[in-house]
């Protein structure tokens, strides 16, 4: 409430405090790294614009995550390596000699000049913190595989939570700038904020410019609409997360961490749990954080659309994590030529797409060949006309995503290669080393629930709509949601999606 | 729009009917998940027709047993407290079952109940036997050790940081949810999980729990904990006007030799406070200091193979035949 008595220009500030000490909660480092991107962005995509900005007022804002990195020390939040005050200082030379030197170049040149310089530094950003162990790793086997010796010693790197997500929401906004298919952002808090508002920093959705941005500007006063939304989305997304995922959590971790194949029916259960889990995860994630960004007004796009009811491969990406895969097809897939090429150009292109997502979901070889199994479902289906024409056969086509569906999540969630023919051989194996028909059970009172809720909901664009209900059966709904939610014993589980 | 929408108010509605319900029709009839045993009730569900039957108790159980709740006249009636020694591996290879079969044996009306729970200490013991003592027991066995104070204590700890008022306790204050999540844990997750699966759940503190049994200090104050809640046990059961007998546990040691024997860790010297207080005693020491074949008698170093139980068995036989009165034999 306290929010909705500030003025305006108050209640930003305020957003973008919270959103920072929520960030801070988690290494209180992390917050001089979100700042990085956030001041290469709005000075880079104002200059892309045509703006110049005055020089004082960047170096102080370059100066920022310095600032950060002192006050972390001197109040003893965090130990910080003298290499990132390094950091931290050349942050401020490189982006006053990058600003003064491009401003020397015409305005076409400077433009591109400045957009592959934010790009740069944003994936430079997320590929150090995010993938440079894992390459340099591989390069260290490689080698090692072929005779020579690697005796490097790799630094411990930590991986900021929610990095991939507001990478690639900047990269959105910038790429968009470019195109000039949206005005630069003239205020850096506004800006900050559409970086950083907590709920949707850590795992999404992805937010695009042209949908935020103007809500953050728009003088809005308080709603009840706006409670009973918000209420709503976070009892459906703690639904979906403590009682559907965190108690599928229980038989898929049991399935997959085990150390020897559990059996056939283990192999089954294991992986339709799986596949519950992580909907419910991530969508009950989001369902969450739409919520909580309602209670402050503001719309978060949906995320999620029935994405098990998808009847092709490509269909469940129109519905799942929809921010991610927008993103992809906006940015990568039409870019590279789309399907507007040939053929073999557009399974390239599909294939190099999907790669790409299967590893920005993480640096191991498992999202790789999850991705590349995703590319070549899709290749499949755009170039077997059996296969493409299956989307007229109703619920045959969708069981049959469904089985497919699973099927990348057992890759997806299989530790290595070795876990994922572990899996495999549990279908040789009739016996099983655990009891299976109560955990069947467990499964089925655990999901159930959710598939009733979805058919309340089958006919809306949200699946976590329900304000269509006559009010008695809308009260019921919530009632039994909650009692659910609170009488589950299942462990709490983190969300999966933060470690992307 | 108005702030509270009618199915809100419905909802709310429905939560205060379904809590009064439950404060007034099932009010006692709660397995104490929250109060991880320190609860008089906890694990003990009396019915209507006067039986009560032993479940789970705080996350632990007792082994399904029942009795009635007035004691049928000329029985003799024990019951066992203790850890996981006296539980056994199972209910008819404990001790506590073949001591019933050989009293009966001997013609004498007993009833003997096993009420070990793993990783009960002095304090749930004490819980259980202030419970106990009101089922009109003739004769209360009670199992002493040192190993279970850090577990007791953590579950204490736990017990009482649910009884504050810190947010995350709120949900469970309502008596229709707490409910609700006992029906949901005992009757789904207990049922139909295996164990494997459900050992997720567990609490894993065995690191800090070596190092604070490493603790010369902390020890100290276990054992020092230990024999003032034991005295505290003799008063109460000598008030009640009950037959009480402590057994002293033992562990397996080995000498430097490689030999095994059996220590009670000094537990002797509060055995003999205990007899002070007018309590029979017995030390599993003595019981099995004879004994040449430690390995088949002791599954590890304290717990008890089916022939250990048989031996203690016979072993409290001939301590208790002579305290039974004559009443009671058939």
């Amino acid at each position: 409430m306290a929010y909705w008595l500030l003025p305006h220009r108050t209640r930003i500030f305020l957003l973008i405090l919270a959103s920072y000490v929520f960030y801070g909660i988690w290494d209180p480092r992390f917050p001089a790294l979100l700042l990085v991107p956030t001041i290469v962005d709005f000075f880079g995509a104002n200059a892309i614009d045509g703006r110049r900005p005055a020089s004082w007022k960047m170096i102080l804002s370059s100066a920022l995550p310095l600032l950060w990195l002192v006050i972390c020390r001197g109040t003893g939040l965090a130990e910080i390596p003298s290499g990132a005050f390094i950091a931290a200082a050349f942050f401020v030379v490189l982006l006053t000699i990058v600003h003064s030197l491009f401003w020397l170049l015409q305005e076409e040149i400077r433009r591109k000049a400045f957009v592959v310089f934010s790009i740069a530094t944003s994936l430079t950003i997320l590929g150090f913190f995010k993938y440079f162990n894992f390459f340099a790793e591989s390069t260290r086997s490689l080698l090692t595989n072929m005779g020579f010796h690697a005796g490097w010693v790799l630094p411990h790197i930590i991986l900021p939570v929610g990095i991939s997500f507001y990478t690639f929401q900047t990269l959105a906004y910038v790429i968009d700038v470019y195109r000039r298919q949206q005005k630069a952002c003239i205020d850096l808090p506004t800006y900050a904020l559409y970086l950083s508002f907590f709920p949707q920093i850590l795992a999404g959705p992805i937010g695009r410019a042209p949908q935020l941005m103007p809500q953050w500007q728009e003088k809005k006063i308080f709603s009840p609409v706006y409670l009973h939304d918000g209420i709503r989305l976070i009892l459906i997304g703690l639904f979906k997360k403590i009682f559907v995922a965190d108690s599928c959590a229980l038989l898929a971790n049991a399935c997959f961490d085990a150390k020897e194949p559990l059996g056939i029916a283990w192999s089954v259960l294991g992986a339709v749990a799986f596949t519950f889990q992580i909907y419910g995860d991530f969508s009950g994630y989001t369902d969450m954080a739409r919520g909580s960004a309602k209670l402050f007004g503001i719309d978060l796009m949906i995320n999620f659309r029935f994405p098990y009811r998808a009847k092709t491969p490509a269909e469940f990406w129109r519905r799942w994590h929809i921010s991610l895969s927008s993103w992809f097809r906006d940015y990568l897939y039409i870019p590279l030529g789309g399907n507007r090429l040939s053929q073999n150009r557009m399974f390239l292109n599909l294939m190099i797409t999907m790669l790409l997502a299967g590893l920005w979901h993480g640096a191991g070889n498992m999202f790789i060949v999850w991705g590349a199994y995703y590319g070549l479902l899709l290749i499949l289906y755009r170039a077997i006309p059996f296969l493409d024409n299956l989307k007229n056969k109703g619920l045959f086509a969708m069981m049959v995503t469904f089985v497919l569906t699973m099927l990348g999540w057992v890759i997806f969630r299989s530790p290595d290669a070795h876990g994922f023919m572990q899996w495999m051989a549990g279908f040789l194996k009739i016996s099983s080393e655990l009891p299976w028909p109560g955990p069947a059970v467990w499964l089925v009172i655990h999901v159930v629930p959710l598939g009733l809720l979805q058919f309340l909901t089958r006919k809306k664009e949200d699946e976590s709509e329900l304000t269509h209900l006559a009010w008695p059966v809308r009260g019921l709904v919530y009632l039994l949601i909650f009692l659910l939610i609170v009488s589950t014993s299942a462990q709490d589980q983190e969300f999966i999606y933060f470690q992307f | 729009m108005k702030l509270f929408t009618k199915s809100f108010l419905l909802v709310m509605a429905m939560l205060l009917i379904g809590e009064a319900s439950v404060r007034i029709f099932w009010s006692r009839n709660m397995s104490g998940r929250f109060e991880y045993g320190y609860n008089l009730t906890s694990g003990f569900e009396e019915e209507k027709d006067g039986r009560v039957h032993l479940v789970r108790a705080g996350g632990r159980r007792f082994r399904p047993q029942s009795f009635a709740m007035p004691k049928p006249q000329g029985v003799f009636r024990v019951f066992v407290i203790g850890d996981s020694v006296p539980r056994g591996p199972g209910m008819k290879k404990a001790y506590p079952y073949q001591l019933e079969k050989i009293l009966r044996e001997k013609g004498i009306r007993a009833e003997v109940f096993n009420l070990g729970v793993p990783g009960y200490g002095a304090r749930r013991c004490q819980i259980v036997l202030k419970q106990v003592i009101q089922y009109q027991p003739d004769l209360i066995i009670r199992h002493i050790n040192w190993t279970n104070e850090y577990e007791d204590e953590r579950e204490y700890r736990r017990a009482q940081e649910f009884k504050s008022w810190h947010p995350k306790n709120w949900l469970m204050k309502s008596m229709l949810l707490a409910r609700l999540n006992e029906i949901q844990t005992e009757n789904i997750f207990w049922r139909l999980l295996p164990q494997e699966v459900r050992m997720q759940r567990g609490i894993n503190d065995d690191d800090a729990e070596i190092a604070a049994s490493q603790n010369d200090e902390k020890r100290r104050q276990w054992r020092e904990f230990v024999n003032e809640k034991a005295l505290e046990d003799a008063k109460i059961i000598k008030d009640a006007g009950v037959q009480g007998l402590f057994i002293a546990q033992a562990k397996i040691r080995k000498t430097v030799k490689g030999e095994s024997y059996l220590d009670d860790e000094g537990m002797d010297s509060l055995l003999v406070l205990l007899a002070r207080e007018g309590m029979h005693t017995l030390s599993m020491k003595d019981v099995f200091i004879h004994d040449s074949n430690l390995k088949e008698l002791f599954s590890d170093g304290s717990h008890l193979h089916p022939p250990g139980h048989q031996k203690m068995a016979d072993a409290l036989a001939l301590e208790l035949i002579p305290l039974i009165p004559k009443q009671n034999l058939k």
